[in-house]
């Protein structure tokens, strides 16, 4: 693994952004709804955010006067480019079958 | 034509989440009809299929795919257990597969359909009797928070974890 991914693994080895991470997988959501029913407070809700945000898991947009967070896709690299993989080395595997006398 | 709907109130996010990633796509051309190439993906999976890849607590002995609309995906272990790891939610044989993938990315089986990717084959014959093979692995950003896991599973020694770091090393160019 490279310093990049081993710092998005870092960034949800805490429940707390786990959780975060977990809520925004269903859309963008504002800070203010994040932090709802969370036990911690809402500047600690914050610095969460900000760690998801450098280790590129989250990202954030204005939209009026809020601002929204949502998950960032370049998180799911790492799964993606094992999948990316994978399905090379099976499709010569299914290939070499199909082909076979 | 019978499908499995995924969750229908998840369809908003669905639609972002499947547009902000990019599908893993893959194709291949391969010397066979339409109907044994479709048969031979599905079908007879088992025939080859990288033994490797299965998320049971015991060796695989092969890999099974009900050819029906739901129809199950999974594998018989060799202590006698089967291990879910997906379902047909296209089957419209020997032209199109959909499948979801109930793989967690912490390599555990996913029960709820909104949180599993898919995995859609398209077989489309040429006139020279042969037919290109298009995969598209679709939809990754519904595993979710199962990424977090990752870390130990490539941490850990054997099985799907080492396998893991060695994809990642090889793709990523990293340890």
């Amino acid at each position: 693994m490279n310093t990049y991914q081993e710092r998005q693994f870092d960034a949800l080895g805490d429940v707390t952004r786990r959780a975060l991470v977990e809520r925004l997988r269903r859309g963008p959501l504002p800070v203010g709804e994040l932090a709802q029913g969370l036990p911690v407070s809402r500047p600690a809700v914050s610095q969460h955010l900000r760690i998801l945000k450098e280790a590129k898991l989250v990202r954030d947009e204005a939209s009026g006067t809020r601002r929204y967070y949502s998950l960032d896709p370049n998180g799911f690299a790492m799964l993606r480019k094992y999948l990316d993989n994978f399905w090379g080395e099976a499709l010569e595997a299914f290939q070499a079958k199909v082909e076979e006398k | 034509m019978p499908e499995r709907q995924l969750n229908p109130q998840n369809t908003m996010t669905m639609d972002v989440e499947t547009h902000e990633i990019e599908p893993v796509r893959k194709s291949i051309r391969v010397r066979a009809d339409a109907a044994r190439a479709f048969r031979i993906f599905t079908e007879e999976m088992d025939s080859w299929w990288p033994r490797t890849h299965h998320i049971g607590n015991s060796p695989m002995k092969r890999v099974v795919v009900e050819g029906r609309p739901m129809g199950a995906i999974y594998t018989e272990q060799e202590d006698g257990t089967n291990c879910p790891w997906g379902s047909v939610l296209t089957w419209e044989p020997p032209h199109l597969f959909v499948m979801a993938w109930q793989i967690r990315p912490d390599w555990q089986y996913e029960p709820d359909l909104s949180k599993c990717s898919e995995v859609e084959v398209r077989f489309t014959p040429a006139d020279d009797g042969t037919t290109l093979v298009e995969l598209e692995h679709r939809g990754l950003t519904r595993h979710g928070v199962g990424c977090a896991k990752m870390r130990e599973q490539v941490n850990s020694e054997g099985g799907w974890g080492a396998l893991l770091g060695i994809f990642a090393g090889k793709v990523g160019g990293a340890a």
